[in-house]
């Protein structure tokens, strides 16, 4: 910007830049902030104040116009987000409407978003589990995308350390395939879960039930205290923002963290055009980033870069930055960038009733939402005729049987005097897609949006492993719970499109060969060594874990690595 | 009076008398602000009658305390197609209709038994319908049947119940909704439930 003077340069000058201020970006904050880094978080969306901008919070059911439904007009508008279970009344201000942000689907894809401060932490499902060992050597065991290049022992001790801080509730149940961590105390399973439970891990050496892990405060520490959070109250209205802090979401965790330090500068309404590379100087010296409100085009430098735009828009920013070194996007010399993108396939279920442990029900709500099977197929070898596996949720609740026939006094009487259902059970897979080259990201070479990008194109399909995989869930799980003594078993093949399961990942991913990946084992690029991606778009393969602690993890990681190679000179 | 004024009137008379014999009961427009639906005061009337039949006043509030026919109206006009409310429009006139046939005089001022009794004819229908909707996996509220009468029983019943249970009344007086429940029991004996809580 050859018309602002050399001052105002300087001002616009970080140690470090973060695109992106949700899971991943919000984790780089706290942790460069922490160690002293003048750090710049740039947001495409608007501020979201922990406790100030959560409008919905404190709502009673009938506190809303349509008591908790979108309207017709909106869902007719914009049919991809209105897929997402969380899209309702009460928290669709924190998503983005497809309207809004087109994008080209040359084949279909659910692509969720949520452009604001803590992006989507702030209405994310919260279960978190670590990866094995199992996971990370899959792709090498296996033959498929590219090695890791990290082993479970390489990221372990960093799991730890951000479980500590964000505050995760589990139990130390022992399974060499799903690891422990640093827990609070779980929310229990319920009589017919632990039933389901003890009858799975008895008939079926190798499969678990296990009380679901998840980032609330069961029981906080002195350190959540600190950061101004306190218990969990159950409320499981977690998507409109907890006023609590009962769960871990950037905006009521690290970004206040990091804005307490002094070293954070959250600049809301900054759309990243683009990372700039200086040919010359052969490093990245800082991002485009038009202002969304005013359309300002500003520059901002810093030493050190890191991309956390969520998965798919890191993707996009990395394509759409282009310099002589790199033609086809920052740091793709491999021509992998935007390609091998995968997700979890979230398109089946099942359920059932159970007409045993009658004496029981439940009272109040459960934050982790029941049970956790961990994959079972082809953890320690390959044993099925398709590759890896699934995780399945597992739960039980006992429903309200309410007579609503008729009218009158008899129907006024019968609403207010429902009866107890049975139990009723019910699963959803969570399998591990296996990451293609012809599963693509890439930009539109006419159509831009508003703010001067290019529009993103996906390609991105199903194919025959996760068709097996799916009929092999119904046919265990089916197996299961007519083996445990469940009954009306209804198996329901959603045939939902990509991305709904909201864990797309890929496109950069991480290798040990600059040839055939993007970034190296510390999440640093192969050919740009002060750029990072630390968001899902690292992930060299899926697993079937929710992935937001491994993100948070590996960015802690990363961070900590960057600022030792800055001390030593090695990025400047 | 200003010319404007006079003129004005004198355009609602004119107006007023051309439509008068197609609409000898309009008097007037529906109590709250619709952006779709046009609803007159005697439909409006109309309808709050049928919730007041389907969630009758007793020794506790009815639907026309809780105002459920505005709700109705609320979510017809925002939450449903124009096919749907077509339909709901159409078969409001046809069951006002029928009830007057039936019972040569306004349903307004049948007895509470003859309303029910009407009522209840299409709740047979419609539970039916419901079930058959069931069986075919289509598990949607939103699912309206193709006869009018049927589609605005069935809609109105469905946004009257809907809008009574999720009532502050009804959730503060008869089934109390926690929004801090501040507890998850895991293991509650089911003997200990109490029935004025929503448990979960």
């Amino acid at each position: 910007m050859a018309n602002l003077n050399v001052d105002s340069a300087k001002q616009r000058t970080y140690d470090a830049i973060i695109i992106g201020s949700g899971m991943s970006g919000g984790w780089a904050a706290k942790e460069f902030t922490e160690k002293g880094l003048n750090t710049l978080m740039l947001e495409r969306g608007r501020d979201v104040k922990h406790n100030i901008n959560y409008p919905t919070t404190n709502m009673y059911p009938w506190e809303f116009e349509h008591r908790g439904e979108v309207p017709y007009d909106i869902q007719q508008a914009n049919p991809v987000i209105s897929r997402c279970y969380a899209f309702k009344e009460d928290a669709m201000h924190f998503f983005v409407k497809d309207t809004e942000h087109p994008y080209i689907q040359d084949k279909p894809f659910d692509w969720i978003r949520g452009y604001q401060v803590g992006g989507k932490s702030l209405m994310w499902a919260r279960q978190t589990q670590r990866w094995s060992e199992y996971d990370f050597e899959g792709p090498a065991r296996d033959g498929f995308a590219v090695d890791w290049p990290i082993r479970y022992k390489d990221i372990a001790p960093w799991y730890s350390y951000v479980e500590k801080f964000a505050g995760i509730s589990g139990n130390k149940d022992g399974l060499d395939n799903l690891p422990d961590g640093e827990f609070l105390p779980a929310f229990p399973l319920n009589s017919v879960e632990n039933y389901f439970s003890k009858f799975v891990s008895s008939n079926y050496p190798g499969r678990n039930v296990i009380s679901a892990r998840c980032a609330h405060l069961s029981v906080p520490q002195p350190i959540h205290i600190q950061q101004g959070r306190v218990q969990c109250q159950k409320r499981v209205l977690c998507q409109r923002g907890c006023p609590f802090g009962g769960y871990f979401s950037a905006n009521s965790t690290v970004i206040p963290w990091a804005l307490k330090t002094g070293k954070l500068t959250l600049r809301p309404y900054s759309v990243v055009q683009e990372v700039i590379y200086d040919d010359k100087k052969g490093k990245a010296t800082g991002v485009r980033v038009m202002d969304a409100q005013t359309k300002q085009v500003i520059e901002y430098y810093a030493k050190v870069i890191f991309v956390n735009a969520a998965a798919i828009n890191t993707n996009l920013v990395l394509l759409n930055s282009k310099s002589q070194r790199f033609p086809n996007g920052l740091g793709n010399d491999s021509g992998v960038l935007g390609k091998y993108v995968a997700f979890h396939n979230y398109s089946a279920r099942i359920s059932a009733e159970y007409d045993g442990d009658m004496e029981w029900t439940t009272d109040g709500r459960n934050p982790a939402g029941g049970g956790y099977m961990p994959r079972f197929r082809n953890v320690k070898k390959q044993e099925t005729g398709f590759l890896r596996g699934y995780a399945a949720g597992f739960s039980a609740h006992r429903g309200m049987d309410t007579d609503s026939s008729g009218v009158g006094k008899g129907l006024k009487d019968n609403l207010a005097n429902p009866t107890l259902s049975n139990w009723k059970v019910g699963s959803h897979m969570m399998a591990e897609t296996i990451p293609k080259e012809t599963n693509t990201l890439t930009l539109d070479t006419s159509k831009k949006d508003d703010w001067g990008v290019p529009l993103l194109k996906f390609n991105i399909a199903y194919d025959d492993n996760d068709a097996k995989m799916k009929q092999d869930y119904f046919e265990q799980m089916t197996e299961m719970f007519t083996k445990a003594g469940f009954k009306n078993i209804q198996t329901n093949d959603s045939k939902q499109a990509p991305g709904l399961d909201i864990h797309e990942m890929g496109g950069a991913r991480m290798g040990n060969d600059p040839k055939t990946s993007m970034l190296n084992k510390w999440n640093q690029m192969h050919a740009c060594n002060n750029v990072f991606v630390t968001d899902g778009a690292c992930m060299t393969s899926t697993s079937t874990q929710n992935p937001s602690l491994t993100y948070m993890a590996l960015t802690a990681r990363a961070v900590d690595y960057a600022v030792s190679e800055m001390k030593k000179g090695n990025i400047a | 009076m200003d010319r404007r004024t006079v003129i004005k009137n004198l355009a609602l008379v004119i107006g007023g008398a051309a439509l008068l014999p197609s609409c000898l009961h309009d008097s007037g427009k529906a109590s709250i602000a619709l952006k779709k639906i046009k609803v007159s005061a005697d439909q409006e009337k109309f309808l709050a009658d049928v919730a007041e039949t389907i969630i009758p006043k007793t020794d506790t509030p009815g639907a026309k305390d809780l105002h459920l026919h505005l709700f109705v109206l609320k979510m017809v006009d925002d939450c449903f197609s124009k096919k749907d409310q077509d339909a709901f429009m159409a078969g409001l006139d046809k069951l006002s209709k029928e009830a007057e046939s039936r019972f040569s005089k306004p349903f307004g001022q049948c007895s509470q038994a003859q309303r029910e009794s009407l009522l209840n004819e299409l709740d047979h229908k419609q539970m039916a319908f419901q079930k058959a909707q069931y069986a075919q996996g289509k598990k949607s509220k939103r699912e309206v049947p193709a006869d009018d009468m049927l589609a605005f029983y069935g809609i109105t019943k469905g946004e009257t119940v809907f809008g009574y249970t999720y009532s502050k009344y009804f959730m503060t007086k008869q089934i109390v909704y926690e929004l801090v429940p501040g507890r998850y029991n895991s293991y509650f004996p089911v003997k200990n439930l109490k029935a004025n809580i929503k448990h979960g």
